[in-house]
């Protein structure tokens, strides 16, 4: 799904057709101090870089006051340029969002269900709408040309009629109350002025000349125009071609987009992050119990980046082999290795994830397996070594925890990882990675544990049929 | 462009018609108050050319009046955009000139006049070309095109052109040359 010719053609209609347009109200007068013309393409060249965005976040980003935004959004929408969708959330289900937009997440804490707000604000979402940007630039450029030609031609348009007294404007379908029984020209129905045709909207009749030549001047200038014109659009032109037999990138509505980021996430071992965002989707869609159940199809979870491309491949194909969870898992019972978790992370997304051709994607997904695994052993390498370095600085400090630090260091290259969080560092959630696999093997000291997913999937399960999670047993 | 439809109508009838006679007085009163009307859906109602069916009277409350659904047919004459008619010149002006088509009135703003047509005033205004072969005054026929309609509720009116191709004046007028 490739944004980037898509991208270009936005930033070229963008520059070409919004960029004098103000957003100052109409009652605001227009001071030489601010004017912020141009402001329309500022907006559009953010949304290409986003996918769906909250106004408040996009309003921040851009520094701009939140009311201005909205009317550039609103502006927008007209335009069809952009959706828009406006949604009664509890504070935390806002939090859900955020959670699908920072794919990585950021530590959010689970909150207790007695905590929950009840007031529900509206948050608006926008995002670009690519498919329709595309016919209504394709559109606009064809009315652009079909006026011009009009105009030269000067066939169909229908005359208008001022009067030079009060102004009043007059169609040439008023024409009949028009006509007066005194002269042969029209006369305005309030001061009785002569009404003065209207001509060429595009070019301006020229006076005192004959008029042979004021026409042949309107044409030249017509044609002129529509010569400027080809030239200026002639980028657009050919962007619009070049996109033309490209699939169009689909984002989908902001509850699919948001279940599919979600997903995501997960699949990057981001648990806390879901976490809060499975307890407050609970809380937050009270009023739909079921959010996704329309959506069940699309989601599999695998690493981020395959996420998109595995949506068609769904998940009612069998997995190979299931990883139990941690509380089906009794004492004794006669497991492989595979369903105890204990396999690296991505052979277990590949397994579990595998379509109807086992085998073909067998053999593409152990490459991938082989190069991944390499990849995660020089990753733990090189975390190794960035905790050597810090535990030298904290030496100094407090020497117990070092050595705990340093103890569990040469375990397991993933402990480390809690450990590091155990010390209260921070850490980035790209570095937990691929944890969620060892979750069995760390006690639920540790801020993943068995307890949480228990919770999580409980309210999976009372929530929503969600496919997210990789284990799919709900779907049978 | 002329249509034949079918349209429903409540005739409201007066005690004093009822009688022997009553469904043919029910059927004049529907032409009366039908034929020649326009509305702004089904253009101008040219003529009722048969009466399909009378539904049952409902006798009002409070008067006498009794209340008749009637379907009849009728020819309907609606004129769209685009089409292409022939017209007969009303009246001519320096901003253009009107013209009839039967109950349709189309006005032809000198903006839609060829350029070689020019207007020339006096008793019996007119627009005519350079050499005089051709002369547009009042009464000529002429062939218009229909570039748009406004439809009120009980009107509609016409712009039209002649600029385009096999459009103009069809025949000289019966008026002076």
């Amino acid at each position: 799904m490739s944004l980037e010719p898509f991208n270009r053609l936005v930033r070229l209609s963008a520059r070409a057709f919004y960029d004098d347009i103000t957003m100052k109200g109409d009652n605001q007068p227009k001071s030489g101090r601010g004017d912020n013309r141009g402001m329309a393409v500022v907006v559009l060249d953010a949304l290409t870089r986003r996918q769906w965005v909250r106004e408040e976040d996009l309003a921040k980003a851009l520094k701009l006051h939140s009311k201005q935004l909205r009317r550039t959004l609103r502006f927008f929408e007209e335009e069809k340029l952009v959706t828009r969708d406006h949604r009664k959330e509890t504070a935390k289900g806002a939090k859900v969002f955020s959670a699908a937009v920072a794919a990585t997440g950021d530590g959010q804490q689970m909150v207790k269900e007695g905590e929950e707000k009840t007031k529900l604000h509206t948050h608006s979402y926008c995002c670009l709408d690519y498919a329709q940007i595309y016919d209504v630039v394709r559109y606009r450029l064809h009315r652009m040309k079909k006026k011009l030609k009009d105009e030269l031609d000067s066939r169909n348009t229908i005359q208008e009629y001022i009067c030079p007294n009060c102004g009043k404007r007059y169609s040439a379908f008023d024409a009949l109350q028009l006509v007066s029984l005194t002269d042969e020209y029209f006369h305005c129905e309030n001061c009785n002025g002569e009404l003065v045709a209207e001509s060429d909207k595009l070019a301006a009749e020229e006076m005192g000349d004959g008029d042979d030549n004021a026409r042949r001047r309107r044409r030249e200038k017509l044609k002129d125009m529509l010569q400027k014109m080809e030239e200026q659009l002639k980028p657009l032109t050919l962007q619009l071609a070049r996109v033309k037999d490209l699939p169009v990138p689909e984002f989908g509505s902001l509850q699919a987009w948001e279940a599919r980021a979600n997903a995501a996430a997960r699949a990057s071992g981001d648990s806390s992050a879901i976490d809060s965002s499975k307890s407050s989707q609970g809380q937050g869609y009270g009023g739909t119990p079921m959010p996704f159940l329309g959506e069940t199809r699309v989601e599999v979870a695998l690493s981020g980046v395959e996420v998109k491309e595995e949506d068609t491949e769904s998940d009612t194909k069998a997995t190979s082999m299931k990883v139990l969870p941690p509380w089906m898992i009794k004492q004794g019972m006669n497991l492989t290795k595979e369903q105890r978790g204990e396999v690296k992370p991505t052979s277990k997304m590949d397994e579990s994830s595998a379509p109807i051709d086992d085998k073909k994607s067998k053999d593409v997904k152990e490459d991938e397996k082989s190069i991944q695994d390499e990849y995660l052993k020089a990753y733990y390498e090189a975390l190794v070594k960035r905790q050597k370095e810090q535990e030298a600085l904290k030496k100094m400090q407090q020497e117990s925890e070092t050595s705990r630090a340093s103890a569990s260091d040469f375990s397991n290259g993933v402990p480390e990882a809690h450990a590091e969080r155990r010390v209260g560092m921070k850490s980035k959630r790209e570095e937990d990675e691929n944890d969620d696999v060892e979750w069995e093997e760390v006690p639920p000291a540790g801020n993943t544990g068995g307890t949480y997913k228990l919770a999580d999937l409980n309210v999976e399960a009372d929530a929503s049929g969600d496919d997210e999670d990789d284990i799919d047993w709900e779907e049978g | 462009m002329f249509f034949h439809i079918t349209l429903e109508r409540n005739m409201q009838l007066q005690p004093r018609h009822f009688g022997p006679h009553l469904r043919d007085k029910l059927v004049a009163k529907l032409m009366k108050d039908v034929e020649g009307t326009c509305s702004g859906r089904h253009g101008f109602v040219v003529a009722i050319t048969n009466v399909e069916d009378i539904g049952k009277g409902l006798i009002r409350e409070g008067t006498g009046f009794v209340t008749f659904p009637v379907k009849y047919q009728c020819v309907v004459f609606r004129p769209f955009k685009g089409e292409i008619l022939e017209a007969v010149v009303t009246m001519v002006n320096k901003m253009g000139f009107f013209a009839e088509a039967g109950p349709v009135q189309i006005f032809v703003s000198n903006h839609l006049i060829p350029d070689d047509m020019e207007f020339q005033s006096g008793d019996m205004p007119n627009y005519t070309t350079s050499d005089g072969s051709v002369k547009i005054q009042k009464d000529s026929e002429v062939r218009l095109k229909i570039i748009g309609t406004r439809v009120d509720a009980t009107e509609i009116f016409c712009i039209g052109t002649i600029r385009d191709d096999f459009l103009g004046v069809i025949n000289d007028p019966g008026a002076a040359s």
